[in-house]
Order: structure tokens, then C-alpha cells, then sequence
């Protein structure tokens, strides 16, 4: 199993940066998603975190930094909790952080429904810009 | 003063008609969040709006380009309008004529739903979504949920297959 690591780049601020890490079981992503074709951009993540909760078996933790996500890119997101949430049942060990910037008042409510729709916990961090 | 004379009556800051890339998407959506230092949450709820409706004419618009034959662009018309107590942001694409039907369905149902009631339609339809190419379909109850405004919609019939099917959403300033 291998790393997932993508840059951002100013000419495609619709995608986030990306980075998976196997031996320290986490998994950030940051910036901005509302690319086209997103279920795209997001099956090799969700594939990952599948293989990881399947096959590597240890600890893992959710790092979500998005300043704005469109509502396909919320869909994905939703995937990958629900993986998460089927693994912490099963016994696994999962963290799920969500930094948001305090001026954006609407993030706290997306990551309320995000609890709500998979069940699982979300810590919610504030973070400077 | 009614929402159709805001639009006839407010300042244009921007236009455009052709393919909804999402170069451009993003570059206007830019603009929108950084034109200015004032009303920064209603700007930051504009362009989230904003991103949410265009994406819907590049995906689902019945006239598109097809970019090297593969990926199929939507063309479409947007405008955003400014008044001094709101933004008017409105798109206008073509749709398939039961899609017209469907589509003023829906903004019914958005229209007549409080913000909790838009809440549990949210979680529900993004539950139920089959995800991959249809995304959440939560587009218009977002638009709703962040504008606390009524979307607004007109049907302009073109043949007996196709129409012209236009939104619209303020964003109040405070």
C-alpha cells in the first residue's frame, strides 16, 4: 500500500492537496474540492482508506482543512466517513478532526450533518487563516 | 419592491454566456469572494451559491461541447447583479422538457420547506444519493439553506423537446 500525496497549485484552486500516509495512519486533506468529475478525484482516496481499514488494521485519523467544498465533493466526504464509521465498529481506532475557519459560519453546520449521516464523532478545531 | 425589479434595476457585475468551464467557474467565483472588503459573509455565501449553479449548467445543460471528446461542458448564460441591500445571482440553460417540469417541482418543495425541514431533505437526499456522476443533488436546497431566500424560477419553452429553464437566488448583504 502506498502513499497519496497531491499538491495544490494556484491554477486549480478546485483541488485540494492531498496527503495519505500509511505508517503514521493519517489522512489530510486541505484547500478547496469542486473539481468536475469528483467521484473520480475521490475513489482512489476512498479505495485507500478502504484497503487501509481492511488490510493495515492500526490506527487512523481523518484530517479535513477545507475552506469550501461543492455538495458532490460532500458526498465523497460522507463515503469516507461511513468507511470510518464501519471500522470503529468493527474495533478499529478512528479520529476524525475538522478544522474551519470561525469567520465561515456555515462549516459548523455542514460537519453537524456530517455526524449525523455517518454516526461517527468529528472534532471540530478552529484554525487561523 | 418585488425580486424582478431588484434584477431589472441592479448593477451588473458580471455576464457571461458560452461553456461552463470550470477554469472560468473558478476564476469568476474568485473575483466574487475577493471583489471587495464589504459584506464578506454574504460574499462567502455568494460564491459557494455561485459554484453550486454554475456547476449544475456545466453538468447538466442539454446544449454542451464536447472537449476532446470525451468530457461534456454544459453551455449556459449567468448573471449576478448588485443592489444595495443584495446580490442576484441568476443562470439559464437548456433542459429537456419533463426535466423543466421536475426541476420547478423541485424549487416548489425547496421553496415551501423551513430551514430545518431543508436540513433533514439534505441529509436525506445526500443519503440516498447514488453518488459517482450525480453527485449529491443537494445543489438547490444548499442555495436555499445559505440564502434564506425563495429560489426563483422561469420556464421559457423553445420546441416541444426543449426549454429554457432560469434561476435565480439573492443573497442579502446583512
Amino acid at each position: 500500500m502506498e502513499n497519496i500525496a497531491l499538491t495544490s497549485s494556484p491554477t486549480t484552486p478546485y483541488f485540494p492537496e492531498v496527503n495519505f500516509d500509511v505508517n503514521k495512519g493519517t489522512c489530510e486533506i486541505s484547500g478547496e474540492s469542486y473539481m468536475e468529475e469528483t467521484y473520480k478525484f475521490y475513489l482512489p482516496l476512498i479505495n485507500w482508506i478502504k484497503d487501509f481499514t481492511n488490510n493495515i488494521k492500526r490506527p487512523i485519523e481523518l484530517n479535513i482543512k477545507l475552506i469550501y467544498l461543492n455538495t458532490s465533493s460532500t458526498k465523497c466526504v460522507l463515503d469516507m466517513l461511513e468507511i470510518l464509521k464501519d471500522y470503529e465498529d468493527e474495533g478499529g481506532k478512528v479520529k476524525v478532526k475538522w478544522y474551519y475557519d470561525k469567520s465561515d459560519p456555515d462549516m459548523v453546520d455542514e460537519v453537524e450533518d456530517f455526524e449525523a449521516e455517518s454516526g461517527i464523532k468529528i472534532e471540530l478545531i478552529e484554525f487561523a487563516q | 419592491m418585488n425580486d424582478t425589479v431588484l434584477i431589472m434595476t441592479g448593477k451588473t457585475i458580471l455576464s457571461y454566456k458560452g461553456p461552463f468551464y470550470i477554469e472560468l467557474i473558478s476564476v469568476f467565483g474568485t473575483n466574487i469572494r475577493n471583489f471587495n472588503d464589504s459584506f464578506s459573509n454574504a460574499r462567502k455565501k455568494l460564491f459557494k451559491i455561485f459554484i453550486e449553479l454554475s456547476q449544475n449548467v456545466s453538468n447538466y445543460s442539454e446544449d454542451f461541447h464536447m472537449v476532446n471528446n470525451v468530457q461534456r461542458i454544459g453551455v449556459g448564460e449567468l448573471t449576478l447583479k448588485e443592489t444595495d441591500a443584495s446580490y442576484v445571482f441568476t443562470t439559464r440553460n437548456q433542459v429537456k422538457d419533463k426535466d423543466a417540469s421536475i426541476l420547478a417541482e423541485r424549487c416548489e418543495l425547496v421553496n415551501a420547506s423551513d430551514q430545518l425541514k431543508l436540513r433533514e431533505l439534505k441529509r436525506e437526499q445526500r443519503l440516498n444519493s447514488p453518488g459517482e456522476k450525480f453527485g449529491a443533488r443537494i445543489g438547490l436546497i444548499q442555495a436555499v439553506m445559505l440564502s434564506k431566500n425563495k429560489l426563483e424560477y422561469h420556464i421559457d419553452q423553445i420546441n416541444e423537446k426543449f426549454s429554457y429553464f432560469s434561476l435565480t437566488v439573492k443573497v442579502d448583504k446583512n
